[in-house]
């Protein structure tokens, strides 16, 4: 479990970078962090790595401040990808993995198992800058999973990619999480973060201004009912909350909360009702309520 | 210490791996080790072919015991005139009187013919003359001038040496902060072991460079038999050169990688290094300095200064003799610099490295915790 406790940074020119960001991620739980260009994801993400020192606040792992040796255990894809551009992508694989504490046979293993999980068998022995962007970040991909880390954070790892190897990423990413491990990642990608995530993070302006699982959110934001009628009776729905909008001979009512029975009762009087039901708000809707 | 030794394996395979250390190696062993070897081709002991019409041979040889001279005899000054036009031989004696030259005499063998002959002509009038005995009441100047080019080898290797591989570890440094691969690897180790470990590293493949250039310096002497001039004590000349190097390397190396840390870009590399550099280019001038002036109060001073000291006490040890103390002396202030150096620049290093951007201030890199 990682534990994100009230992070403060202020950078150079007192720009407030995160202003009290506080979030929990339970083992096994894939968090979703979204939030507009410069909300401070990517900043809050390098304090954990302890890439950067925050002012304010701290990070508990397991219960406790986190250290450096735990920290070892994390596997980190940055947002703006570091590799060796002139070594090839297995001993690059297989130096991170070193590094990180395992001996020689157990890299082999996991890297073998690893580039064959992201289709990179072929491209075993090449240098990394004779890759495509693609195949690179898969690279980095596997250097963020080579030591089997009990804890995972990535920065935008489906930018750039095909739909294919989103797939393949989103796979890999769902057997970590079903391993146990809590994975954080940060997305521009509304429709994935809601499709993959079992919790989301929305931050705004240094704060994390709504988190939860999706369907907590969904809750906050409260139930939402949509009735279309065809042809209606001219101020049927005067006296009824809601929004009423006019769709050609149609009419569609949108209320939040109320009694639906009575919105139906008096939509059947008024005319064919075509449509009529509660509609859930998806994460993009949630993401503008809540940044805005 | 593992993560140490594994960042200066990768430097070292990634290093000796390339084509250009490859081509580099042997270029600069062929190079060296055809300069050393030159003096067989171009020099050696002089060779004169001298022709004669009547008359004596002169006593030439006595005169120069190094040199190669043959006599040819001709029949008639017809003869010996072709000969000299065809270059048979390079002057020919007519009747032990005049001497036939194809334009100018070469000043060393006109001398000779006119000692010799003056030799020859005072002896034939009975007289002998006593050489003069030449003794010397200074130090040992024998192997002086060999000395003097051994020291300027020295510097020139040391500076080279250096440069190269001090160039490597900051290029290096700048990579990995530039393209953010830093914030990965520091996950796992602690930034003195990437520096420490870069800074090993290319230090072993530097010292391959190096003891592969002396290698190669010292066969080419021995096959060209200038290694017959060498001074006693070369090999100890070789290992001084070797154990400076290590020390010069030590420090500029440390000096240069905390110094990149504070840039993102391979551009502004030059440009952070300019202290450095200034620094390194004092410490060879005044190095080459020393190798004329070994006895100098500069050089004999700035032995002691460390970073001077790392290539300009080598100079002094090849060019003179140096006491045994004040090697130690030197040695030990300069082991006294590195460890300085290291802890300041590990500072600068370990609190710059993650700051990619902009350049930044050594003062406000110190200053910020």
């Amino acid at each position: 479990m990682l534990e994100i406790r009230g992070l403060r940074k202020v950078f150079g020119a007192g720009k407030v970078a995160l202003d009290g960001v506080s979030f929990a991620v339970p083992a096994g739980q894939m968090f979703g962090f979204v939030g507009a260009n410069g909300a401070g994801k990517t900043t809050t993400m390098r304090i954990v790595m302890g890439v950067l020192q925050a002012d304010e606040g701290e990070v508990i792992w397991n219960g406790r401040p986190l250290t450096f040796a735990e920290r070892r255990t994390f596997g980190y894809m940055p947002e703006e990808r570091g590799l060796y551009q002139k070594m090839r992508v297995g001993e690059q694989i297989d130096y991170f993995g070193r590094l990180h504490g395992l001996d020689a046979g157990a890299v082999g293993k996991a890297r073998d198992a690893l580039i064959g999980r992201l289709g990179l068998t072929e491209r075993v022995n090449d240098t990394v800058e004779s890759l495509s962007l693609g195949n690179q970040q898969r690279v980095q991909l596997a250097v963020a999973l080579i030591h089997d880390p009990e804890l995972l954070i990535l920065d935008e790892p489906f930018s750039g990619l095909d739909p294919i190897a989103v797939d393949v990423l989103a796979e890999v990413l769902h057997e970590r999480a079903r391993g146990g491990v809590p994975v954080i990642f940060s997305s521009h990608q509304l429709e994935l973060v809601e499709r993959l995530c079992d919790a989301v993070g929305i931050v705004s302006a240094g704060s994390m201004v709504a988190s939860g699982t999706v369907d907590e959110l969904r809750d906050a934001e409260g139930r939402r009912l949509r009735v279309v009628v065809r042809e209606p009776k001219p101020g049927w729905a005067d006296g009824l909350p809601g929004e009423l909008s006019k769709d050609g001979d149609r009419d569609v009512l949108t209320v939040v909360g109320g009694d639906d029975q009575a919105v139906l009762r008096r939509a059947v009087e008024a005319g064919h009702v075509e449509f009529f039901g509660v509609e859930r708000p998806t994460l993009v809707e949630i993401f503008r309520e809540a940044v805005a | 210490m593992n993560g140490l030794l594994m960042v200066a394996g990768r430097e070292i395979r990634t290093q000796v791996r390339t084509r250009a250390f490859v081509i580099g190696l042997i270029v600069s062993a062929l190079l060296v080790g055809g300069i050393a070897f030159a003096p067989k081709l171009f020099g050696g002991p002089d060779e004169y072919n001298l022709g004669r019409v009547g008359g004596q041979e002169l006593a030439v040889q006595a005169l120069a015991p190094e040199a190669k001279i043959t006599w040819k005899t001709y029949p008639d000054e017809r003869a010996a005139t072709t000969a000299v036009l065809d270059g048979d031989v390079d002057v020919a004696l007519v009747d032990g009187t005049r001497v036939l030259t194809n334009g100018e005499i070469d000043d060393e063998l006109g001398l000779l013919l006119q000692s010799a002959n003056r030799e020859a002509q005072i002896g034939a009038a009975g007289v002998t003359v006593t050489p003069l005995q030449v003794q010397s009441v200074g130090a040992d100047t024998r192997y002086e001038a060999a000395r003097q080019g051994i020291a300027n080898v020295v510097v020139l290797l040391l500076f080279f040496m250096i440069i190269s591989a001090v160039m490597t570890v900051a290029m290096g440094v700048v990579e990995e902060k530039g393209s953010r691969i830093v914030e990965i690897l520091l996950i796992s180790i602690r930034p003195w072991q990437l520096l420490g470990g870069k800074i090993l590293g290319l230090g072993v493949v530097g010292f391959i460079n190096l003891v592969a250039v002396v290698a190669a310096g010292l066969v080419g002497a021995f096959l060209s038999g200038f290694a017959a001039d060498f001074p006693p004590g070369m090999a100890g000349i070789v290992v001084n050169a070797v154990v400076w190097w290590i020390l010069g390397y030590a420090f500029f190396a440390v000096l240069a990688g905390s110094l990149a840390s504070l840039v993102s870009r391979q551009e502004e590399v030059g440009n952070v290094l300019q202290p450095m550099m200034l620094l390194f280019l004092i410490s060879y001038g005044v190095s080459f300095f020393a190798s004329a002036n070994p006895g100098h109060p500069v050089s004999e001073i700035l032995s002691f200064v460390p970073p001077f000291s790392s290539m300009v006490m080598p100079v002094r040890m090849a060019a003179s003799d140096v006491a045994l103390w004040a090697i130690l002396l030197s040695g030990a202030l300069m082991v006294v610099a590195v460890a300085a150096v290291l802890m300041v620049g590990g500072r600068i290093y370990e609190r710059a490295v993650l700051r990619t951007g902009r350049r930044l201030k050594v003062s406000e890199v110190l200053r910020t915790k």
